[in-house]
């Protein structure tokens, strides 16, 4: 996030800090809300927990820096359309890799442990976890990637409040994702997903391939990773792109799943703003001394905690039925 | 479904098998032990050698650990960080160790020697070093590099223990100190004296400036370089306008917007900032898009990548503009005959040009003035080595670094010149340099000269 | 009765935990090998005795004591946690306040070892059981997320209390393995000296050993016989249907925040003891990945098992230094340059810092995993295989080979 900015003598003031924490939040937020959601996703299809969510992440914003730093495809043969055009492009098809990639990843190690016991399944996606972002930190390598993000550091200053290019890219793009996410669940394949995610045996039943949903849900889980890694690997959070820290943001998401509900969509992007701008407002108004540094980072989990003491599934979870 | 399992038991226990065996009973190469030590203290012994300067009784040379007589071989430990945050360095610094020996043992090794590298990845993790100290000791004569200083610190009193040689990968000024450091030998300038170095240059390139704003990572790389720059704020007049020393966490981006928005809000004229490359982009980045342009930036010499000024990199133009890098060594275009031999080296073995070979080729002509000092003393015994190294009163590197002394008091041989350059861009985008210009070399600032040095500047306790 | 070990004809023998000839003669056996391997007389293991490897399996008997305690928690009572580290470090910190030097930068109070080390495990089982409620009132994953929670926010103390901690990247010395009366200079037992016990010269590395693996087997039969008794039949009934559990009168909530309360004391115990035998160590060790490893060592172990557990301990934390070796050879084989193997291994192996291969040491200009990369991504790997194709474990794998053997020369 930007930071707070305090009045001073050298630079122009923002006067209204609780519009600043606010913009802040929200923008941070909308990270958080496509973690959440792709993993929600994921979750409510195929009932795994997907603790590599972290993995896909990394994953996709390098596919992101190799393919337009480094491969430039398919922008430079499209050289009719203007640098962003071209960006645009390269950045769609790397996120379609990285969506191909989460099915591959699917197909071949959580197939095998359809019926397995939940907890196995999370355990499983840790262990996928580590290979995947230590795989994908070897082929970052140490120095960080840059996006080549053609907003660049650009701010825009409207005197009461300071927002970055990319920060008004990154929320309409998740308003974008989140129309579009809300249309798909009503087209053919979205309710089939519906179905899947009330009962796997009968939908099943009523000729539903509940493989192929899987994997669209794993696609999708992927893409939306792969947005937020994006942003995440832009100015403001990082200047110099994608490095082998990235993958590591989404665990700061997972009190927003949590907060939302497991299995509710809605809440997770109504978690992912809450836990942004609960950020946001720690980073302003809570910078006393004793906290000492990085307690902003660890706002979320402790929302969580007090959530959870309130309501043990969620503010929008479906409470669990359990039989003997 | 059982077949796969009992498959899979062979071939775990195969493979255990086979591991376990292969304990220390590598092949011939030029970068592994080769075989178990023993030791021998031989009397008439003969050898055969291949130095030029014909056959050599090697009757009277003591060895215990790491040397092998009779396989004429010498070997060198090195804890490097090769997957933590300064692996882009130190995997460039084994580079240049390799290269370097490589050409000594072509050119008849330390007479007739040849030496051979055991390289540990720490991984940054002090557990880990502790643990590959530990594994290394019984096979090496010294350790040609140890990165991280909590790292060193905490084998330090093992090494005195055992007695045992290691060159700090690291510029913490408690190397210097006597108390702490009776096994080491450091080189470069320390982290405090570095800073009052580059802060005073950054005055007189801003002689108007009358404020600093200064932040680190926490731990001792931070601490003594912000120790040192607020020695230099007292004596140069500053005012120190935002101190966030320790607050740099890298894992943390809350922490770098912290920094960054304090020393943007701050107003400051002159900025020291001293932490690993990716997370000092950052900051520099959010300061800058925050509109906080025109003051001087600097930091100690790890905190600088020529990838932050790479083509793609969005603060290239303003690092370039206003940044200031700070160097042990000079930078690989630098026109000095301890340069040409590191870039004739370098192309020889047809590897890119960076300036960070110049480090590991540093640390082993240390070590083999060393090694060489030992064998005429005629005790290459790990005690030997580390008595001979103590004992080097001038070792040079013709330009590439100031020279090193090991004798005498603290104060008089602590080093005090450093190598000052600027960021270019262009010339790193066409290839025509490694990213910088050197601007000073062997540098000394006035208030870096006139400080006593008795002590070290930040204790870890 | 001859011939027929698994007759039992009363109830203490049935219950024992060595209940079978084989049982007690394969750890006789163990312990004999155990006790001999600083003395290097084994044929075959005599590298086991070298300072090195005596320090990899005196951390084997420190991860093993950790890894028990989550074998009580999730493999005993089915509660997932993902905050064993969190646990650790309570014991490693509360150690260190408890036996640190007085005065001095950082807090400490001097004390001797035998509070402290109790201490550490103490106050762990006190956080953890703390920690139940909120963690009791979730199930299943919600729980795994909030012990996860519970590590960043463990982190985050660790951090930024510095006269505790030493501070983030800076870390502080921990007071060692020596026995003292109370403040004495000479300590009364040191372990971490070199010196001579009972007319045998034994290393400080030695001594250690032998104390810790001394505690760890103490640790193992605690947990071997929480099994059999009335609190861990209650964990197991819990584990496998919590609600059947309440409703046969077992108080799920009181046993399970006792699950957290004997985990969390191995926890503390384990961090302490780690924290006194590397001697210094950072806040940031006792981060999510020590979590994981913990959880790696009793799945590939075998959940639920206490030999599963000690196998597995093994197998974590030796598996770094026998996949250096395992490339260390490999690279010997490619650089003999002539022959199949040569040319296969050099596939994988890099030999220089030019040269291609799947693994590469040298890591700097090449592609190519690291060592430290490839012992992750085997972690990675062992964790995914072991879960698909044996979710057994190790232990599964040695049931699979002893009944084989049972049975044979019969297939069933």
């Amino acid at each position: 996030m930007t930071g707070h900015f305090v009045v001073l003598a050298q630079e122009a003031a923002v006067s209204n800090e609780f519009a600043q924490t606010l913009v802040d939040g929200i923008s941070f937020g909308a990270i958080y809300a496509l973690l959440a959601m792709g993993f929600v996703i994921i979750f409510k299809s195929t009932s795994v927990i997907n603790f590599a969510h972290g993995g896909l992440t990394g994953l996709g914003a390098f596919l992101v820096a190799a393919f337009v730093t480094v491969l430039d495809f398919p922008g430079r043969y499209l050289t009719v359309l203007p640098e962003w055009g071209q960006w645009t492009l390269n950045v769609l098809t790397a996120l379609l890799a990285a969506a191909l990639i989460g099915v591959i990843l699917e197909r071949v190690f959580l197939r095998p442990m359809v019926g397995e016991a939940l907890f196995a399944v999370a355990i499983v996606t840790l262990g996928l976890d580590i290979v995947v972002r230590t795989i994908t930190n070897d082929w970052i390598g140490t120095n960080p990637r840059p996006l080549g993000a053609p907003w660049g550091l650009n701010v825009v200053d409207l005197g009461w409040v300071r927002i970055a290019w990319s920060e008004i890219v990154q929320i309409l793009v998740t308003v974008a994702l989140l129309a579009a996410i809300a249309l798909f669940l009503r087209s053919r394949t979205g309710v089939a997903m519906r179905a899947t995610a009330f009962d796997q045996e009968t939908a099943r039943a009523q000729g539903i391939n509940v493989g192929r949903i899987f994997s669209v849900a794993w696609a999708i889980g992927a893409f939306l990773a792969g947005v937020a890694g994006i942003f995440f690997s832009v100015f403001p959070r990082r200047a110099t792109g994608v490095d082998q820290a990235t993958a590591f943001i989404a665990f700061r998401a997972f009190p927003a799943v949590i907060i939302g509900g497991l299995d509710s969509i809605p809440g997770a992007v109504v978690g992912g703003f809450a836990v942004g701008i609960a950020e946001a407002a720690a980073n302003t108004y809570l910078g006393l001394e004793f906290l000492g540094s990085g307690f902003p980072g660890i706002v979320g989990y402790l929302l969580m905690l007090v959530i959870l003491l309130i309501r043990p599934y969620g503010l929008f979870g479906t409470p669990e039925i359990r039989r003997v | 479904m059982r077949k796969k399992s009992k498959w899979l038991a062979l071939l775990l226990v195969l493979g255990l098998v086979l591991a376990a065996c292969g304990d220390g009973e590598g092949g011939d190469t030029t970068t592994t032990a080769a075989g178990a030590e023993e030791p021998t203290t031989t009397a008439g012994e003969e050898e055969m050698t291949t130095t030029t300067a014909g056959e050599e009784e090697m009757a009277e040379i003591a060895t215990d650990v790491g040397v092998d007589l009779e396989a004429q071989t010498i070997t060198i430990g090195l804890l490097s960080d090769l997957s933590g945050p300064f692996a882009p360095l130190v995997q460039v610094i084994n580079s240049g160790h390799e290269i370097y020996w490589a050409n000594v043992n072509a050119n008849g090794g330390i007479n007739g020697l040849q030496v051979n590298l055991e390289v540990r990845d720490t991984g940054y993790v002090v557990d880990t070093h502790v643990q590959l100290y530990e594994e290394l000791k019984s096979q090496v004569v010294a350790f040609g590099h140890s990165t991280g200083s909590p790292h060193t610190v905490a084998i330090n009193p093992q090494l005195q223990a055992d007695g045992i040689l290691a060159i700090p990968l690291t510029w913490y000024s408690g190397w210097s100190d006597p108390a702490i450091n009776a096994n080491l030998v450091p080189h470069g300038v320390p982290y405090c004296i570095e800073a009052m170095n580059m802060i005073e240059y950054l005055t007189l390139e801003a002689p108007d400036a009358t404020t600093i704003a200064i932040a680190s990572s926490p731990g001792d790389y931070g601490e003594d370089s912000n120790a040192g720059a607020r020695l230099a704020a007292e004596e140069l007049g500053l005012e120190i306008v935002y101190d966030g020393t320790g607050l740099v966490n890298a894992a943390d981006e809350a922490t770098l917007a912290e920094v960054a928005s304090g020393i943007a809000g701050s107003g400051a004229e002159l900025v020291w900032v001293t932490t690993s490359p990716t997370p000092f982009g950052s900051i520099y980045g959010q300061a800058l898009a925050a509109g906080f342009t025109g003051a001087l930036w600097s930091g100690a010499g790890p905190t600088w990548n020529p990838a932050l000024v790479g083509p793609d990199s969005p603060i290239n133009e303003a690092l370039a503009s206003n940044f200031y890098v700070s160097a042990y060594y000079a930078p690989w275009g630098a026109d000095s005959a301890g340069n040409q031999e590191v870039r004739e080296l370098v192309e020889a073995a047809g590897a890119p040009p960076l300036d960070y070979y110049a480090e590991g080729v540093i640390e082993a002509k240390i070590m083999e003035q060393a090694l060489r000092a030992a064998y005429d003393a005629g005790d290459m015994t790990q005690a030997g080595v580390l008595a001979a190294a103590k004992s080097l009163e001038s070792v040079t590197f013709e330009g590439l670094a100031p020279d090193e002394t090991y004798v005498g008091e603290p104060n008089d041989r602590v080093q005090r010149a450093q190598f000052i350059s600027r960021p270019d861009p262009a010339g790193l985008a066409d290839g025509t340099s490694t990213g910088v210009t050197l601007v000073e070399s062997m540098y000394t600032s006035p208030i870096a000269e006139a400080y006593e040095f008795t002590e070290t500047c930040f204790s870890l306790g | 009765m001859r011939g027929r070990p698994l007759l039992h004809t009363s109830y203490e023998s049935d219950q024992a935990l060595l209940n079978t000839t084989a049982k007690r003669v394969m750890l006789g056996i163990f312990i004999l090998i155990l006790v001999s391997i600083p003395f290097q007389v084994v044929p075959g293991l005599e590298f086991l005795g070298e300072e090195d490897w005596l320090r990899l399996l005196s951390t084997t008997a420190i991860f093993a004591i950790g890894a028990l305690g989550l074998n009580i928690l999730t493999g005993l009572a089915g509660q997932v946690s993902l905050g064993h580290s969190f646990f650790m470090g309570i014991g490693a910190y509360t150690a260190v306040w408890l036996g640190g030097p007085v005065g001095g930068p950082f807090i400490g109070l001097g004390l001797p070892i035998w509070i402290w080390l109790p201490a550490a495990g103490i106050v762990a089982a006190l956080v953890g059981v703390a920690v139940g409620p909120t963690a009791v009132r979730v199930r299943g994953l919600y729980l795994a997320i909030v012990t996860l929670g519970l590590v960043f926010i463990g982190e985050y103390l660790f951090r930024n209390w510095n006269s505790l901690t030493g501070g983030a990247q800076v870390g502080r010395d921990f007071p060692r393995l020596q026995v003292r009366l109370w403040d004495e200079e000479a300590p009364l037992i040191d372990f971490t000296t070199s010196g001579s016990w009972f007319g045998l010269d034994l290393s400080g590395t030695a001594k250690s050993f032998f104390f810790l693996v001394l505690l760890a087997v103490g640790f193992t039969l605690l947990a071997k016989n929480l099994q059999r008794t009335r609190v861990g039949r209650a964990f197991m009934s819990i584990r496998d249907r919590d609600i059947a559990a309440e409703i046969m009168g077992v108080n799920e909530f009181a046993y399970k925040l006792l699950a957290f309360g004997i985990s969390s004391f191995y926890a503390g115990i384990a961090g302490a003891l780690l924290a006194s035998f590397v001697s210094r160590v950072i806040p940031e060790r006792w981060d999510l990945f020590l979590s994981v490893q913990f959880i790696a060592i009793i799945l590939i172990g075998g959940a639920g098992t206490v030999t599963g557990t000690l196998l597995g301990s093994a197998f974590v934390v030796l598996l770094p230094r026998v996949v250096q070796n395992f490339t260390l050879w490999l690279q010997g084989v490619a650089a003999q340059g002539e022959g199949i193997l040569s040319s296969i291994a050099n596939v994988f192996v890099a030999t220089s810092s030019n040269d291609f291969g799947l693994i590469n040491t040298f890591a700097g200009v090449g592609p190519g995993l690291s060592v430290a990369q490839l012992n992750l991504v085997l972690y990675g790997l062992l964790i995914i295989g072991f879960l698909i194709f044996e979710p057994l474990g190790l232990y599964g794998i040695w049931l699979r080979v002893r009944n084989y053997w049972k049975g044979w020369p019969f297939t069933y």
